[in-house]
């Protein structure tokens, strides 16, 4: 029978002969593989799944024409086609604005024409009270911003009559909108309405974007667009773009350093259940040495009994990972995370390491001196 | 025909204490030496240093024509693998191999592992039918059969047996005794370190120590006479 089979025979018996300790030391091996698979797979999609998340936070893209101020401060509606004619898929929603001053009653206010559909996909985190408003049709309804409600009396389901000039304009407010924003002093409706009711057909003051990717990405679109529509400023709203790339670095390092923490920890788990394995050993070693067991051959065995331990608690901890990813997956980005392959190797290699170097213990077996051992010292 | 071993001025000191102080004498290939003494003369020492297991501070020890005294640790270990053959008072078989696998785990330090003649060599000492026994399953005696067999295998110059039926009853010590008889009929050279007087009487030679001193060399059968 070759070596190699008795090394695998010893190996065997090894990892059966104690498998309290060892299972401890699995233990620790898995729970740490876990939270590494785990946490890689998470951050491999965290940028796309966070950039996803931060295109619910608002627009980070603003088209406008130069300040001028006056007629001239407004841009033709044509550039909504202009955009929708690049088929930037970056692009996640597109919100043109019209503004117009009006009063109801005797009270002055601002009057906001959009795409309700387009608002309503960037900004999923503003507070309604009342009904949304999700059509780009609806010419019936509004929405209130909180201050001009309070200021004007209005909540919803009632009605608010605005003028400006010669004309005048007949809403149901639908609800009433809390953003912490300009929009809390203002009337929002349907943009082809404001724009009858204003007389400004085909004029929008502004168009805001909502553009998902990392902030080189965004600026790339940002340049394309610049490129498309020249006559305008296209300027990318450059605190949401580094609050983003700061919060990715942030979340990356987070990550990075949980990673290193939990394989120390799995890594101290690994070293106390050695370290009272080496202790049991003691004898089997002397006795190795005795019989001609060179030092290095006799720690082969047992740091293949460590690499086996690591290779099973790593393959053992991706599986978890994968499921622990897909719920931090479902619980914080409300996606599906699918298990990355490439992590397998990476969490098997990481925690065949940390139960090598958990195994330091075992090493110091090789000081042992069979004579000691075997005048049962 | 050249002594197998050759002890010459051989000091072993431990601090202050003396060991073993100037012990010489040499053995004949083939000879069974009872190593005898009193608790604390030295014995296991001598036997200790001749296994290549501990250094001697002094004198020379040349075993097979080779000086293991100025051997480094890993000259020592090969020296063990290769030359010599232990039997302990406790047996001292890994727990978790079976009596086959004990067996084989001596060649697989020695060289190369042989399932069947390690299975042969646990037959030679009675315990065929015992191979997949782990040691605790196996009475006293059978472990130091299976001590003994793991000893031959790898046909060694010198079996150093440490009171070899210390942990035994009448009856396993007798099948013991046996196969020593048995292994020295067959020309092994033994050295046997015993309390037992009817052991040291079996021996070609008594070396028996004295307060790490060379008390006397006896021959059992000349006294007799």
């Amino acid at each position: 029978m070759p070596i190699r089979s008795m090394f695998l025979r010893i190996l065997w018996k090894l990892l059966g002969a104690s498998r309290g300790r060892l299972a401890v030391a699995l233990i620790a091996l898995t729970s740490g593989a876990a939270v590494c698979s785990a946490l890689l797979n998470v951050n491999l999609d965290a940028e796309r799944k966070l950039t996803q998340e931060f295109r619910t936070l608002g627009a980070n893209v603003v088209i406008a024409p130069p300040s001028g101020g006056g007629e001239a401060a407004l841009a033709d509606a044509a550039v909504l086609d202009h955009i929708g004619a690049l088929h930037l898929a970056r692009i996640v929603a597109t919100a043109p604005y019209l503004y117009v001053a009006a009063n109801s009653g005797t009270q002055p206010v601002i009057l906001a024409g959009t795409w309700f559909d387009q608002v309503s996909k960037m900004n999923s985190w503003w507070k309604v009270e009342g009904g949304a408003v999700t059509s780009r049709e609806d010419r019936v309804h509004c929405l209130v911003g909180v201050t001009a409600a309070r200021q004007l009396g209005l909540s919803p389901g009632s009605s608010v009559q605005l003028r400006s000039g010669e004309h005048n304009l007949s809403l149901t407010v639908a609800g009433i909108v809390t953003t912490g924003g300009a929009e809390d002093n203002q009337i929002l409706t349907n943009l082809e309405s404001v724009q009858s009711f204003a007389g400004l057909s085909s004029r929008v003051s502004l168009v805001q974007l909502s553009v998902s990717g990392t902030p080189p990405e965004i600026v790339e679109v940002t340049r394309k667009l610049a490129e498309t529509l020249p006559e305008l400023d296209v300027r990318p709203v450059r605190q949401i773009a580094a609050a983003e790339g700061t919060i990715l670095g942030k979340i990356r390092g987070m990550i990075f350093w949980t990673i290193a923490l939990i394989l120390v920890l799995s890594m101290l788990g690994v070293l106390a259940s050695m370290a009272a394995l080496a202790m049991e050993r003691r004898r089997d070693v002397g006795l190795m040495k005795a019989l001609g067991g060179t030092v290095p051959r006799i720690m082969r065995l047992f740091l293949a009994e460590a690499g086996a331990l690591g290779a099973v608690g790593g393959l053992a901890g991706f599986l978890l990972g994968v499921v622990l990813a897909r719920q931090i997956g479902e619980r914080i980005f409300g996606v599906v995370i699918s298990a990355r392959f490439e992590v397998l190797p990476i969490t098997i290699l990481l925690t065949v390491g940390v139960a090598l170097l958990g195994s330091f213990p075992l090493r110091l077996l090789g000081r042992v001196r069979p004579a000691e051992i075997l005048r049962g010292e | 025909m050249a002594p197998v071993v050759q002890v010459e001025q051989l000091e072993k000191r431990f601090g202050d204490v003396r060991a073993l102080d100037r012990v010489s004498f040499e053995v004949e290939p083939g000879e069974w030496i009872a190593i005898m003494g009193p608790s604390g003369s030295g014995k296991t020492t001598l036997i200790n240093i001749l296994g290549g297991l501990d250094h001697p501070t002094g004198g020379r020890v040349v075993v097979d024509g080779l000086e293991i005294g100025n051997l480094g640790e890993r000259e020592l270990t090969r020296y063990r693998a290769d030359k010599i053959g232990f039997v302990f008072q406790q047996f001292h078989l890994v727990p978790y191999l079976t009596a086959l696998e004990n067996v084989m785990l001596a060649q697989y330090f020695h060289s190369i592992t042989d399932e069947k003649e390690a299975a042969e060599a646990l037959k030679r000492v009675g315990l065929g039918d015992r191979l997949d026994h782990v040691p605790a399953a196996l009475s006293g005696g059978e472990q130091q059969r299976v001590a003994i067999a793991r000893a031959l295998i790898n046909q060694p110059k010198l079996i150093l047996a440490d009171e070899p039926t210390g942990n035994l009853d009448e009856a396993n010590e007798g099948v013991v005794l046996k196969l020593l008889r048995e292994l020295h009929e067959a020309g092994h050279t033994i050295l046997v370190v015993t309390h037992s007087q009817a052991i040291g009487n079996l021996a070609d030679r008594r070396v028996e120590l004295e307060h790490g001193r060379l008390a006397r060399i006896v021959s059992p059968s000349l006294a007799k006479d």
